[in-house]
């Protein structure tokens, strides 16, 4: 009687279990961004009372089971109606081409595209395909950034006050001396997540603008300058200063990002290079941290000093859902000024709407105050090759620990740039 | 003399127990170190490194299993893990006699399939798995999601079994067949209870892989009803920060239970190993 009851139980289970929620009044969204799920019900039970229409925030994590399940629907033709795509801008580009992202362009644009000057050029960009984009996807604009990010420095408060430094460094030699006063009371300088070579090209990459500006960038990655010219030379001779003032955190080249954030977390060093996520993280770890932002000191004084940018996250409505109309309409209301203020301030991320800086925590309002000097390699007109960019990241590694000189590493990077170069060619 | 085979003996036992001493702290340490960390806060966490906290939060626990929602996914766990394992053992004792002890037009052919299927990483066929469980309106949905990770556990359950099979003696056959047994009913009351120790093998490896898969349920099931105990873990880490308190916490209660069937298993295993049940 017992086992009869039990399967009886389990038939039910796995009836219930069959049952899928096909409601037309309901938008279901993927996402792989467990911290903000319960944020995001909230808005969605808002949304509801609003409209009466419902939106299932659908919460698939880690972010790699995330990207196959995005895939796999996308072979199958069962993607949501709201989703976002994880990959760097070629499978965007990809799915776009394949039908699956609706265009947004004319909806940012209604109205005298009030839609789009609310959000960050910048963000929004990250979503932009130009007129004769390498990808030859038809112009316009496919995503919708719900936040945005920076990667800026940091600097702990107190441990500077300790030092006797008044005010955060804004020149690189300033920066320097205030290392020296900092190991003079036996605080470690710089600490970052520089065993993660994106991280270490994004510091790079923000001297060398600062150093030589975009267009001579632009014209390396072309192969028309040489990486041994004096500029590049320069940058990486940052590095070696900042080695030979000892201003580097021990075994910063091997450590995660993750481990740099607790050591700057717990005042082991007093400055550290991360992104505006970092808000939440040390939050999490010491919410009696007192810190700062800052753009990174500048070595020439002639040109700005850009720092790498973007949308945070974005959203893709499915071209093919029946309900796209209702879809966009979500996204409007999703980005509009109340709810990004709203979505700041529980998830501590920079709002994606311009006009909810006013009402953001004072140190998300440093990192915003610098959106106006981001930049990202996704907007670039050119991009280097990975190999290159990563014999860039390895070759900075080895000056950090005095393997290399800057000149060695310049002639490296060349050669291997020479080599892709004529790589390129022959496949051409 | 006596005193010199005396003190090698001393010295081997010394050296044998130092030795698991070790193994079995490595082992360990990891568990011991998580149901500490569960007992922390996010802020002593990174700095107190002490073994035994000086504050302890037990509320930790609570907190995991409201937060992670762990009600619903346990019972969605047990679920599956029973009647995947259960699957598992069914079928793969009925295939693994039939190629050790029947003879059909390509049986080889067939078991060495089974074989090739082993080489097969589970991601490799994740994109392919999706697509059919479309087709079949089986995405989404308990049965669909459990037949998937029966047909994962299949072919190594049926190589441990038919090795195990193999050295069954024919004479035991013969014996059942005099007494009027049919096929099915040899497996049913010869081979079956033989094989229960390899069956714990299977039982023991095949409840590991399903309570902590993760990947395949993100893949095939949408509704967070349906979701695994590995789900509710997900809550506790963001795209940039973790709550390790609670994680560990959640950590220590999806252990748990296997933990359990580990214990009460424990002689089957080691009689199944030793038995050769994985031998070959």
């Amino acid at each position: 009687m017992k086992l009869k009851i039990f399967l009886f139980c389990l038939c039910c289970f796995f009836l219930f279990g069959c049952m899928q929620n096909t409601n037309s009044n309901t938008i279901t969204v993927w996402h792989w961004m467990t911290d903000r799920q319960d944020t995001f019900e909230k808005l969605a039970n808002q949304y509801q009372q609003l409209t009466g229409i419902e939106v299932k925030f659908e919460l698939y994590a880690p972010s790699d089971a995330y990207s196959q399940k995005i895939i796999a629907a996308a072979q199958a033709r069962v993607l949501p109606d709201i989703y976002g795509i994880l990959k760097e801008k070629e499978k965007f580009a990809v799915f776009v081409k394949s039908g699956f992202v609706a265009d947004l362009t004319e909806e940012f644009q209604k109205n005298e595209g009030i839609w789009e000057k609310s959000l960050f050029a910048k963000a929004l960009n990250v979503n932009r395909f130009e007129e004769g984009n390498i990808y030859s996807v038809k112009p316009g604009i496919y995503g919708v950034p719900i936040d945005v990010m920076n990667i800026q420095m940091l600097y702990n408060e107190k441990l500077l006050k300790k030092a006797g430094i008044g005010r955060p460094p804004r020149t690189f030699d300033e920066f320097i001396e205030d290392i020296h006063a900092l190991r003079r009371i036996g605080v470690d300088g710089l600490i970052s997540g520089w065993g993660e070579l994106w991280l270490l090209d994004c510091f790079a990459s923000n001297y060398a603008f600062n150093i030589m500006g975009e267009e001579k960038i632009m014209a390396t990655y072309r192969g028309e300058v040489p990486y041994t010219d004096n500029d590049w030379v320069e940058v990486f001779r940052i590095f070696e200063r900042l080695r030979d003032s000892d201003a580097l955190f021990k075994g910063i080249v091997t450590k995660n990002n993750k481990y740099a954030e607790q050591d700057f977390a717990l005042e082991r060093a007093a400055f550290a290079f991360n992104g505006s996520w970092c808000v939440n993280v040390y939050n999490g770890m010491n919410p009696d941290l007192e810190y700062g932002a800052m753009l990174p000191p500048k070595v020439n004084p002639n040109l700005p000093m850009r720092i790498w940018g973007a949308a945070g996250s974005s959203f893709m409505v499915n071209n093919s859902s029946k309900k796209k109309d209702k879809a966009i309409d979500f996204l409007k209301w999703l980005t509009s000024e109340r709810q990004q203020v709203f979505l700041s301030a529980e998830t501590k991320n920079l709002p994606s709407n311009r006009h909810a800086l006013s009402s953001i925590p004072e140190i998300l309002s440093q990192f915003a105050s610098a959106m106006d000097d981001i930049t990202h390699p996704s907007t670039w007109k050119y991009n280097e090759d990975p190999l290159v960019t990563e014999t860039f990241g390895k070759e900075i590694q080895s000056i950090s620990i005095g393997e290399r000189s800057p000149e060695q590493a310049a002639e490296e990077v060349q050669r291997i740039k020479i080599r892709q170069l004529e790589r390129a060619k022959n496949r051409r | 003399m006596l005193n010199r085979f005396k003190a090698k003996s001393v010295i081997q036992s010394i050296f044998l127990h130092t030795l698991l001493m070790a193994v079995a702290i490595t082992c360990l340490f990891p568990l011991i170190w998580m149901f500490r960390s569960a007992l922390m806060t996010n802020e002593t966490v990174f700095v107190d490194k002490a073994l035994i906290p000086a504050s302890i939060h037990f509320e930790n626990f609570y907190l995991a299993w409201t937060k992670g929602g762990f009600g619903m996914y346990f019972i969605n766990s047990v679920i599956y893990t029973v009647s995947v394992v259960f699957g598992i053992v069914m079928v793969a004792s009925l295939a693994a006699y039939a190629f050790s002890r029947l003879d059909f037009p390509g049986k080889n052919f067939f078991f060495y399939m089974f074989l090739a299927a082993m080489m097969i990483p589970l991601p490799g066929s994740f994109v392919p798995l999706y697509v059919l469980m479309n087709k079949l309106h089986l995405a989404n949905t308990r049965i669909g999601y459990i037949l998937c990770m029966i047909n994962v556990g299949l072919s190594l359950s049926i190589y441990i079994l038919k090795t195990f099979f193999d050295k069954m003696s024919p004479a035991l056959e013969d014996a059942a067949r005099m007494d009027g047994c049919s096929k099915l009913g040899i497996w049913r009351h010869v081979a079956l209870p033989l094989a229960r120790p390899a069956i714990a093998v299977i039982v023991i490896f095949n409840t590991l892989n399903v309570w902590n898969e993760y990947i395949l349920a993100t893949l095939l099931l949408n509704d967070k009803n349906l979701m695994p105990l590995q789900r509710g873990l997900m809550v506790f880490q963001g795209s940039h920060s973790t709550d390790y308190p609670l994680l560990m916490a959640g950590l220590s209660i999806t252990a748990l239970p296997v933990i359990l069937v580990y214990l009460f298993m424990q002689k089957h295993i080691i009689k199944g190993l030793s038995a050769g049940a994985i031998a070959g």
